[in-house]
């Protein structure tokens, strides 16, 4: 309901607009008595009339940043559901005043100049950094498991502390240990494979280092070094040699140099840009790497590099075929485990504490293949390029023998490997269904039908629900005597009886009573813990009623645009590390036209990130 | 270090921050021969814990009987009170127009005093923290310019007011664009900081040619940075920030080996005076015990201030989001217990956990209180500050910020007593560096004033 289909009447499709259509539409927009007439009294005659906090006048000055962006949608939905103007406001506006506001806050997004967004160096994240060392040095990525964990993707802070650049070198000192074995030792197999043999005569070894350098720092720097950067590698051998190092020791030296560099721990531009561009393509190599970092969070591959370095990753079909490629390859399981687990919410599972008395069941191992469930639906709806409603309407899944006890699945599965099956009940299948989601989105020991009605909207359709007024009793606040003979839906709908609370209530918490019948580890139940039938019954905005789980599913699986707009928004925001913000608003229009085509399937998603404006180009000032 | 030199540093340190590579200390040790030219230095700790108070647990009733009957919340604090300085009347930043992001901004301003940015909300855009500009003047002196510790990761991810989600978790900005990650793994503290073993004072790890590779890195890096836009020469000047403190931080296990070898030879003159403590020993607990995790952070960052390793700490005892307190027998969430409504059962049980953490922090400053340094006690050196973002939890109000001082500041703080104020955030942070001897050019964040009642002289 909250999100918005902006139609764009003329101009869709456009990549780009003049600057005159944009003074035109920026002209339109300012002259709309719509704002002036029926908003600005109390939103903003100046930056101090801000009723509920909230303000057009800095708004009304630039619209098209991105910052305004979310309030333009509320302004949106405000208007066109007539809860603004208020209803006792003197002024109201004819339906036709409304139609034409409504027509104009969709070609905000317009008045957005054409913009990549920044796209500043970046730091390995601590998952990317212990992948990058298995790939490069062949050592198990736990070897960085002493990094603190850091929020990947949209969110990501690229920061650092000097004692975690420490960390950076005790972990070059390490990998190299265990890569290379023990510094004193004669020269491991893995040892003459990246350094080469000794050269028996002294007199080549510097040649010999350079060369082996180059070879080294293409790979740990993932783009061409230059050649200054080859003299410092250089002077790191002579140091290493003029305190009497032998060969293999001062490659050793000159390996860490390369581990605790810029080059390795950030994503580095490969080319210097010139003075008077300020937009520019990312070239060949940061292209493989912002893919590579993407999808399989590790360094190109070398077919990756290859392309690369012949200059082709620029074409765009040559760009498909390795996106292609790369959702086959086992590494696509890592585009889970840094996007899906967040966009889910299930990311924490296996540190969540569950009620032991109530749930003694609910074992490490069992939630690891509750976790595992979700990544295999995943998994399965990339390779083989599935619509991505199927997120919602799946008519299989993946269980191992406890899991199957969850669903009370009676045949034989035996043994704690993941398997598919068939799923019979319509009530189950797809995300809503998953015991994991329906854990994750519990209490220890409860169901919580609002945390459950508050992640379909906020995860599954993209809607936004502000935060909670303060002072607000959660449920086990409540007067005890007087809810003492209540049930647990009867209490949750006391929220409604408060008008500040019931405007977001009304529409989260039937969401998830209509998935009560799952309780709190997403076993099925007829009755609740006091004994009392489920009430699954339901009505969300627009009349749409259901009576279970299953009918819920199909009322969120028609909702096609904004199950597909949403993932299309989060998943660009964790490619581009960034949060979705002005020009990226057509750039997920375009994307979503495209999908559309192609049955909103996976792979086409995917594709259209890696191909779009923002991921393939950058804005450098 | 005597004062003189001190203000010859702080005069070159002013406004370049550590961006300058210094040139390293003989030694980063403090004391001399003479007793009279040598002070210890003074250090800043500030350890947090988020919701606020119970208001009648915490503030006392009576001024008089600050020492005689402190209020329950800080009974643990009892043999260290006359040390401590409470004051009443600081309020906090007010949010508007983040209302609805109590929570995210109760860290992220409790150290700026400032809101971010809200035309940039969504990026890290607010303002240098106390003590980080604190170390800007101090950190250079040490191995480490700043220790930031925490016990829970800081990845928290919810969505308030469209704010950028690193504002849930962290207080320490490095600048107004740079959040500070904290360290949680006390055995990562310990082995870098400290050697490999769980012994401070041990053998490092390093080769003996790290350094001068750094060097050479960062030379390479600075070949690097000229290639690149503006922005991302920002970004690589963090990294080449945090090098040059490894390095620093290398230098100075390297010394120390070198003043322990002389020692032993019968040669060497002697770091610290012979009447200070030894460094403490820390031991990791074994298992998931809260205030056993809690208490060897608080070790951690004793050891760090004792050893001079660095003199600027922060420590979030526990971030806004979700912890539990099962060694309480409370199997539900800090946060939800604070909106209490008023019930006297709920109300306990916040208290109780207030009592808790305030009993962490007890832990560390009553052992700093042992331990000798100079003329007195490491405390005495010390200027440590407990405190919350919130008062009230339940309401999420920030007129009167719960806090409680320890130290005396190298003699700077008026301690022993309970005083009440009227100020702000910025005005408390503004005191605490002025009483630590560094000159602030601006204002922290909406401060307007020192609070000189807190301070002697």
């Amino acid at each position: 309901m909250l999100a918005i289909a902006f139609v764009s009447p003329g101009i869709a499709g456009e990549e780009d607009i003049s600057e005159k259509k944009r003074a035109e539409i920026l002209k339109t927009f300012r002259d709309s008595p719509f704002l002036n007439k029926y908003c600005i009294e109390c939103h903003g005659k100046n930056n101090r009339v801000k009723k509920g906090d909230v303000s057009f006048a800095n708004a009304i000055k630039r619209p098209g940043a991105g910052e305004f962006r979310k309030q333009w949608q509320a302004t949106f939905v405000n208007v066109k559901e007539h809860s603004m103007p208020p209803v006792d406001a003197k002024n109201q506006p004819t339906d036709e005043e409304r139609r034409k506001f409504l027509e104009l806050i969709p070609l905000i997004k317009y008045l957005n100049p054409k913009d990549p967004g920044l796209y500043v160096i970046r730091r390995l994240n601590n998952v990317e950094y212990g992948n990058t060392l298995h790939d490069f040095l062949g050592v198990d990525p736990s070897v960085a498991k002493d990094l603190p964990d850091e929020v990947p993707g949209e969110g990501y802070l690229n920061t650092l502390s000097p004692l975690q650049t420490e960390q950076y070198l005790a972990i070059a000192n390490e990998a190299l240990n265990r890569s290379l074995g023990p510094k004193e030792g004669p020269p491991t197999t893995r040892q003459k494979l990246l350094f080469g043999n000794t050269p028996s005569s002294v007199n080549d070894w510097r040649e010999t280092a350079r060369k082996v350098s180059t070879s080294l720092a293409r790979n740990a720097y993932r783009r061409p070094p230059t050649n200054e950067e080859i003299d410092v590698l250089l002077r790191i051998f002579d140091l290493s040699r003029n305190n009497k190092l032998n060969y293999q020791s001062s490659m050793r030296m000159v390996l860490k140099a390369m581990l605790v560099s810029p080059q390795f721990l950030f994503i580095t531009p490969a080319k210097e840009t010139s003075e008077n561009e300020a937009i520019i393509p990312l070239d060949n190599h940061q292209l493989a790497s912002r893919l590579s970092y993407f999808l399989w969070s590790t360094m190109p591959d070398s077919e990756l590099s290859n392309l690369a370095d012949l200059g082709k990753l620029q074409e765009p079909d040559i760009l498909r075929n390795q996106v292609k490629r790369m959702l086959l390859d086992s590494r696509s399981r890592a585009l889970f485990d840094g996007f899906g687990s967040q966009w889910l919410g299930i990311k924490d599972l296996k540190d969540k504490r569950f009620d032991p008395k109530k749930f003694p069941g609910m074992t490490p191992e069992l939630r690891t293949a509750m976790y595992d469930e979700v990544r295999l639906l995943f998994d399965s709806i990339i390779r083989e390029n599935q619509s991505i409603l199927n997120f919602i309407g799946s008519n299989y899944t993946f269980v191992n023998e406890d899991l199957a006890k969850i669903y009370g699945i009676k045949e034989n599965i035996n043994g704690p490997q993941m398997r598919r099956i068939e799923i019979m009940d319509a009530n189950r299948g797809g995300i809503l269904g998953m015991p994991g989601i329906l854990a994750m989105t519990s209490f220890p020991d409860r169901t919580s039908a609002v945390k459950r009605g508050a992640w379909v909207l906020e995860q599954v359709l993209g809607e936004r629900i502000p935060p909670p007024p303060p002072n607000v009793p959660a449920l086990e606040k409540q007067d005890k005597n007087k809810v003492a003979n209540l049930t647990l839906r009867q209490r949750t709908e006391l929220h409604r009886t408060n008008a500040v609370c019931a405007n977001c209530h009304k529409i989260m918490d039937p969401i998830g009573f209509g998935l009560e019948n799952f309780d709190a580890i997403g076993r099925w139940r007829d009755k609740d813990d006091s004994g009392a039938p489920i009430d699954a019954a339901g009505e969300l905005p627009g009349g749409f009623k259901f009576n279970s789980p299953k009918e819920l599913k199909a009322i969120i699986a028609s909702r096609k645009e904004d199950l597909a707009r949403n993932l299309s928004e989060k998943m660009l925001a964790y490619a581009l590390c960034r949060q979705i913000e002005g020009y990226d608003q057509i750039v997920v229009d375009r994307l979503l036209e495209n999908i559309q085509k192609d049955d909103y399937r996976m792979q086409s998603l995917v594709t259209e990130i890696v191909t779009s404006y923002p991921f393939t180009h950058r804005r450098v000032k | 270090m005597n004062q003189k030199s001190m203000l010859n540093r702080r005069n070159c340190l002013k406004g370049i921050g550590v961006n300058l590579a210094l040139p390293l200390l003989n030694s980063f040790g403090w004391a001399g021969n003479d007793k009279e030219k040598f002070k210890p230095p003074i250090r800043l700790g500030f350890m947090y814990m988020p919701h606020g108070v119970i208001m009648e647990e915490f503030w006392p009733a009576n001024p008089e009987k600050f020492l005689s009957e402190p209020p329950p919340a800080i009974e643990s604090l009892r043999p260290v009170l006359k040390q401590c300085l409470m004051v009443k009347g600081i309020s906090g930043v007010p949010i508007k127009p983040f209302n609805g992001a109590p929570h995210a901004l109760e860290l992220s301003t409790w150290l700026t005093a400032t809101l971010p940015n809200a035309d940039h909300r969504n990026k890290i855009d607010i303002a240098i923290s106390a003590d980080q500009i604190a170390a800007n003047y101090v950190g250079g002196l040490t191995a480490l310019p700043s220790l930031e510790l925490a016990t829970m990761p800081q990845t928290h991810k919810e969505n308030q007011e469209g704010l950028n989600e690193g504002y849930y978790s962290h207080c320490s900005f490095r600048s107004a664009t740079q959040a500070m990650p904290a360290e949680i793994n006390p055995r990562n503290v310990l082995n870098r900081l400290f050697g490999k073993t769980d012994k401070p004072g041990t053998a490092p790890q390093h080769d003996p040619l790290d350094r001068s590779m750094l060097d050479l890195v960062i030379s390479g890096a600075r070949d690097l940075r000229k290639r690149l836009p503006l922005e991302d020469q920002h970004k690589l000047d963090e990294y080449l920030d945090s090098v040059r403190a490894v390095e620093r931080r290398i230098a100075s296990i390297e010394q120390r080996q070198k003043d322990a070898a002389l020692e032993k030879a019968g040669v060497a003159t002697k770091m610290r005076n012979a009447s200070d403590s030894p460094p403490i020993e820390i031991k990791i607990p074994i298992g998931n015990k809260r205030s056993e995790f809690m208490q060897v952070m608080c070790d951690l960052n004793i050891l760090a201030f004792q050893t001079d390793t660095t003199r600027v700490s922060t420590y979030i005892g526990s971030t806004p989001n979700g912890v539990t307190y099962p060694e309480l027998g409370l199997s539900g969430e800090h946060h939800s217990f604070t909106h209490h409504q008023n019930q006297a059962e709920t109300m306990s049980k916040v208290a109780a956990i207030t009592s808790f953490n305030i009993s962490q922090f007890a832990y560390m400053v009553k052992k700093m209180a042992s331990l000798k340094e100079g003329n007195g006690t490491l405390l005495d050196n010390c200027i440590m500050m407990w405190g919350s973002g919130l008062e009230d939890g339940n309401k999420h109000t920030r007129e009167n910020l719960p806090f409680i001082i320890a130290g005396g500041g190298g003699g700077s703080l008026k301690t022993g007593r309970f005083i009440t104020t009227k100020g702000n955030q910025g005005d408390l942070l503004t005191t605490l560096l002025a009483c630590m001897g560094i000159p602030v050019d601006r204002p922290i964040g909406i401060a307007t004033k020192q609070i000189k009642e807190m301070m002697n002289g």
